[in-house]
């Protein structure tokens, strides 16, 4: 399999898997998130039971083992390109041949999508650590401390511009994950395009729906 | 037919040899009409240039009809210049406005060496296609042509496929230099046909492994070989590459000798 | 002399010539193979079906290609399709029928047995590139496809699309590319033959310039195959690409192999018109289009109104009116003529009167927009980007232009030169096609002397004959070295006024006007006088900047055109010479009724022409030609 590892097909693969792991993943956080419109207490009960079992160690496992493969692929397959092409042109397509700005700017976005995963885990994951009571439960109160963080105009616009980048970001890669393990042909490709495209949307309005509700709502 | 005659600014990249420091240089091209090709207006600013004793911009060109792949350069940033599913050569005047100023370069990819001003090394292609980008098949073995029974569809799509020109126009658009296009173009073509089913993982396997060593970076799907492609081949086949890619890697059987005859 | 030119056609009838000469021919041993060198010059469809087969049978081949790739060579632009009498159709068609039809659309100018042979393999061509996985068009059964072409009553015309020439050219190319995977063909990039080494009487290599670096490179073989195309760019208006040139041919004339027919020419009807003044080459519009299209002028001379706002009893269907029975199909040398009748009566269209219509409308009116851009909608395209109009809805504009040569090197049944040793293959030679070529035919010819041919004609003169070895370092490559060398610095020292492309144009011109679609006597001795005067003004007057150790486009043509120029000169002495029309060659004064009337009494040969030196006339030659099979009849297409 080396000889597949070490091809710029094969670290596609590698990549596109990778990436298809975190874009469920934040589906699946994004919807988790959206009961902070149900209510605080349903919001934190589902955070406690995520993190009580055992479970949440294989997935921060899987995690980060393909976050890890992602940005490593990532940062040699794009090294790679650019020695592929050292030069660039002195004029910038701009007509009928011109492509996507988010297909372009993979590696820009996703160097900041990083940062911002990194600081968003250092501000909640290991952020202030309050407790609340539910059904009797004593459990963390991510709610309360998202309040506190998202009453910030400058958070909330900086968690507006990254996870509209991250939007971005899905709106290529996850069709492009597709086309890179050979599933985008025959008939279906333009529907893989266009749920790619939904998907990015729906995941980056949800996310966003949050931090501006307790902007604007929550006092 | 018009008649009609337009003036242009040219900025064009003049570069002696490959080890040579290039640059763009200013040249007019007057009077041109627009009936004229592209290759036809840059003719006759060569004309003016030998006359002047200088040399002429030197590209690479020769069936003028868009099917040889021999031409093309940048012109503005796009590959095969402004006019979709078009070579060079068949890029006409008619297409750019009086008193335009067009940026004319070299493909740049790092397998693509710039030989002089506008024409570069394209061989890396010729080294993929002798990798595998064949069907074994000795003069004097064939069978009847009917024997083989092709799918009227499947045939289609193989032509498709096979209309590749090998023009370079997908990795001089590319912004990782890719030949993704072109070498998924050639095992497309041939996976799609039932003569092509023997070879199909051994293909696979040396075309991908030959692209790579050539230095052609991956394929990151931004589609701007698909937009650059004067012949319309599409990225689906990229997609179809990636898989037998996958299949073969993860069906390869193992090498077994021939032993002798005795 | 007149025993080289000895045709070496087996006994036998005409159906066994073929096998009988397989089996006499001398083998070479399997183990012996790889001793033996081949050089092929050219990498078109001749060559590298060649290069592919010889390289399969284990000789050591060279091949050399002017082109950065092989696959720029100009056979990827054939259109239409390739003949080969399989029969698939049910319609009658046969080897024999192919044959007879060959033998005739030549004007019973060309070798029966070489036609019969070509006929016979046409078969298996099409085996060999379906094996090899070139995708012809099928019907939904997953049957092949064909069609009928070019002035043939049966379909046996396999077509990819409009590509058919790119398809097989590729499928060669990828042939030819795997023996160069397994070692068994050197492929060299951008290099030009400049000379071939003759030694002891036998071609032994070739001398060729480094395109790139401008080295002059010594190659020794033992044998030489020379697959370099035709030379339509004497006209230098043709649908030739740019690159097409005689050079690799003259050469090897000059060095002792007689040149064939020159004056054979093919004229295709269907080009798109000249737009003016910087118009490098013609771009042709395949001859199927003539299957649905109607060509038509109007009627009265003079008449400028747009083609939609003419009516259809002011317009003349002239084919249709002029050949009842083949009408719109009419043979392409029949229908360029006829073409040029029209516009010498005034009657031709464009602004500058030199071009017909081919008018769709009909047919879209039968069978639907939808079926006619199935049918030839990248050539509708191609012609919309190239004119800026729009065929569904009006008139194709088209004109004849130069677009094949039947001459070309003369060669015996094994494809041998008068040079013992070199053999010539594909449109270099002038053999199978006569004074017209049928469509559909070329690209059938080239792949038949690559692939079914040579393999054993080679084999044979490498069996069957003595060879000494020899290395560069012999006298004869040192000095076929020097005479290049010196003939290009000669060229570089000339630093005159005028570029390249002015010489080759006014030679252009002189060629169309004076041995082009009419000749005659009074124009060809003009020609004659004006041509000499060309070449000693580019002698003294020709303009190459930058220098020869380096890649200098400029030096490449004036090489090229030096050869036109000298070639030009023969076309012109053979169009002179023979004094009849046939095929292409069309001689005003031998006409009846506006066709042409050939003299079998008197012409019935080919003309082999050989070189005496520089500026010294050359000596012509006959091989007389016999017709035991098809009779010598007036081909008649009413």
């Amino acid at each position: 399999m080396s000889g597949f590892l070490g091809s710029t097909v094969g670290k596609k693969y590698l990549m596109g898997i990778s990436g298809l792991v975190w874009a469920g993943f934040v589906l699946a956080h994004m919807a988790g998130n959206l009961l902070i419109f149900v209510s605080h207490d349903a919001y934190n009960a589902y955070g406690h039971a995520l993190t009580s079992g055992n479970i949440i160690y294989v997935a921060e496992a899987v995690l980060i083992l393909a976050l890890i493969t992602h940005v490593y692929t990532a940062v040699s397959l794009t090294a790679a390109n650019k020695s592929a092409k050292p030069t660039k042109y002195a004029v910038a397509a701009s007509g009928k041949k011109k492509v996507t700005l988010a297909s372009r700017t993979m590696a820009i976005q996703g160097s900041l999508i990083l940062v911002f995963v990194i600081l968003h885990l250092i501000t909640f994951k290991y952020g202030t650590h309050y407790e609340t009571t539910v059904n009797g439960v004593v459990m963390r109160d991510l709610a309360k401390l998202m309040e506190e963080v998202f009453q910030s105009v400058g958070y909330v616009a900086w968690y507006v511009v990254a996870l509209l980048l991250l939007g971005f970001h899905l709106s290529h890669g996850v069709g492009s994950s597709f086309q890179s393990l050979g599933l985008m042909e025959g008939t279906y490709r333009n529907l893989w395009k266009k749920l790619s495209y939904a998907y990015a949307f729906v995941v980056a309005l949800g996310f966003i729906a949050q931090p501006l509700y307790l902007f604007m709502f929550a006092h | 037919m018009s008649g009609k005659h337009i003036n242009l600014t040219l900025k064009v990249w003049r570069q002696k040899g490959p080890k040579d420091q290039g640059g763009f240089v200013d040249l007019q091209a007057k009077n041109v009409s627009e009936d004229a090709s592209f290759l036809e207006m840059l003719d006759a600013v060569n004309e003016e240039l030998v006359t002047k004793g200088d040399e002429p911009i030197a590209f690479d060109h020769d069936c003028r009809e868009g099917i040889c792949g021999a031409c093309g350069f940048v012109i503005d940033g796009e590959a095969h210049g402004p006019m979709k599913s078009t070579t060079v050569c068949q890029l006409h005047m008619r297409n750019f406005n009086d008193g335009a100023v067009l940026t004319i370069e070299p493909f740049r990819a790092n397998a693509f060496p710039v030989i002089k001003d506008l024409m570069v090394d394209r061989s890396a292609f010729d080294r993929i296609i002798s990798s595998g980008g064949f069907i074994s098949a000795n003069t004097g073995n064939a069978v009847d042509a009917n024997a083989i029974l092709v799918p009227k569809a499947d045939a289609d799509e193989a032509m498709s496929s096979a209309t590749c020109i090998g023009c370079g126009a997908c990795v001089a658009a590319c912004k990782n230099a890719s030949a993704a296009l072109f070498t998924s173009a050639k095992i497309s073509h041939m996976v799609l046909l039932p003569q092509g089913q023997v070879e199909r993982k051994e293909r696979a396997t040396r075309m991908v492994a030959a692209m790579d060593a050539e230095g052609f970076g991956s394929c990151t799907t931004t589609g701007a070989c698909e937009a650059a492609c004067p012949k319309e081949i599409q990225l689906t086949n990229i997609a179809r590459m990636n898989r037998e890619f996958a299949v073969a890697a993860a069906t390869k059987r193992e090498k077994h000798g021939d032993g002798g005859a005795g | 002399m007149a025993n080289k030119l000895d045709s070496k056609i087996p006994s036998g009838p005409i159906e066994s010539k073929w096998t009988k000469a397989k089996f006499e021919n001398k083998l070479v041993n399997p183990a012996n193979k790889r001793k033996h060198s081949i050089i092929v010059v050219g990498t078109g469809l001749a060559g590298a079906s060649a290069a592919a087969s010889l390289g399969e049978l284990g000789y050591k081949v060279k091949a050399f290609c002017v082109h950065e790739s092989p696959r720029r060579a100009h056979s990827v632009a054939a259109q239409g399709g390739i003949n080969a009498a399989k029969n698939y159709q049910n319609d009658g068609d046969s080897t024999y029928r192919l044959f007879y039809d060959t033998v005739k659309g030549g004007d019973f100018r060309a070798r029966e047995a070489n036609v019969f042979r070509l006929a016979e393999v046409s078969a298996n061509i099409i085996d060999q590139m379906v094996a090899q996985g070139v995708p012809f068009a099928r019907e939904y059964g997953g049957t092949l496809a064909n069609r009928s072409f070019g002035g043939a009553q049966v379909s046996r015309t396999f077509y990819a699309r409009g590509q058919t020439g790119q398809q097989l050219l590729l499928g060669a190319y990828s042939e030819m590319m795997r023996q160069v995977d397994a070692g068994n063909v050197e492929l060299r990039y951008r290099r030009e033959m400049l000379d071939v080494v003759v030694i002891d009487g036998k071609a032994r290599g070739i001398i060729v310039r480094n395109l790139l670096t401008g080295e002059i490179e010594s190659h020794e073989a033992d044998a030489v195959v020379i697959a370099s195309g035709g030379y339509s760019n004497v006209f230098f208006l043709s649908t030739n690409a740019m690159n097409c040139a005689v050079t690799a041919a003259w050469k090897a004339h000059k060095r002792g192999a007689y040149f064939a027919n020159p004056c054979y020419t093919q004229i295709h009807p269907t080009c798109i018109p000249v737009h003016g003044e910087n118009q490098s080459k013609l771009t042709l519009m395949s001859e199927s289009l003539r299957n649905d299209g109607r060509v038509w002028v109007p009627k009265a001379a003079g008449d400028k109104r747009h083609p939609n706002d003419i009516p259809e009893n002011e317009r003349d269907y002239y084919l249709e009116r002029v050949y009842p029975s083949f009408g719109n199909l009419a043979p392409r040398d029949v229908a360029s003529r006829q073409a040029k009748y029209r516009c010498d009566e005034g009657r031709g269209v464009n602004e500058s009167g030199k071009a017909v219509y081919l008018d769709f409308a009909d047919s879209i009116k039968r069978l639907g927009e939808d079926k006619i851009s199935e049918r030839y909608g990248n050539l509708f395209e191609m012609y919309d980007k190239i004119t800026g109009q729009n065929p569904y809805k009006q008139p194709m504009m088209i004109y004849p232009a130069p677009h094949y040569t039947m001459g070309g090197l003369w060669v015996d049944y094994n494809l041998e030169s008068t040079i013992p040793g070199l053999f010539v293959a594909g449109e270099a030679n002038f053999s199978d096609h006569g004074a017209n070529r049928l469509g559909a035919s070329a690209l059938m010819q080239g792949l038949a002397d690559g692939y079914f041919v040579l393999p054993f004609t080679l084999g044979n003169y490498l069996g069957g004959t003595k060879l000494e070895k020899v290395s560069t370092t012999h006298d004869a490559f040192k000095a076929a070295a020097d005479g290049v060398k010196g003939e290009i610095s000669k060229l570089m020292n000339i630093k005159g006024n005028r570029t390249v492309d002015s010489f080759h144009k006014e030679l252009g011109n002189v060629m169309w006007e004076y041995c082009g679609m009419g000749r005659n006597e009074a124009g060809l001795k003009k020609a004659l006088a004006a041509i000499p005067k060309i070449k000693e003004e580019f002698w003294q007057n020709v303009r190459i900047p930058g220098d020869a150790n380096y890649l200098n486009v400029e030096l490449e043509k004036a090489g090229r055109v030096a050869d036109f120029i000298e070639l030009g000169e023969l076309m012109c002495r053979d169009a002179l010479e023979r004094q009849e029309s046939c095929g292409g060659h069309f001689r005003e004064e031998y006409q009846v009724d506006g066709e042409a009337k050939r003299d079998d009494t008197n012409f019935c040969h080919v003309a082999a022409w050989e070189y005496t030196g520089d500026n010294k006339p050359a000596t012509r030659h006959k091989e007389e030609l016999t017709f035991d099979n098809v009779h010598l009849a007036t081909r008649s297409y009413k």
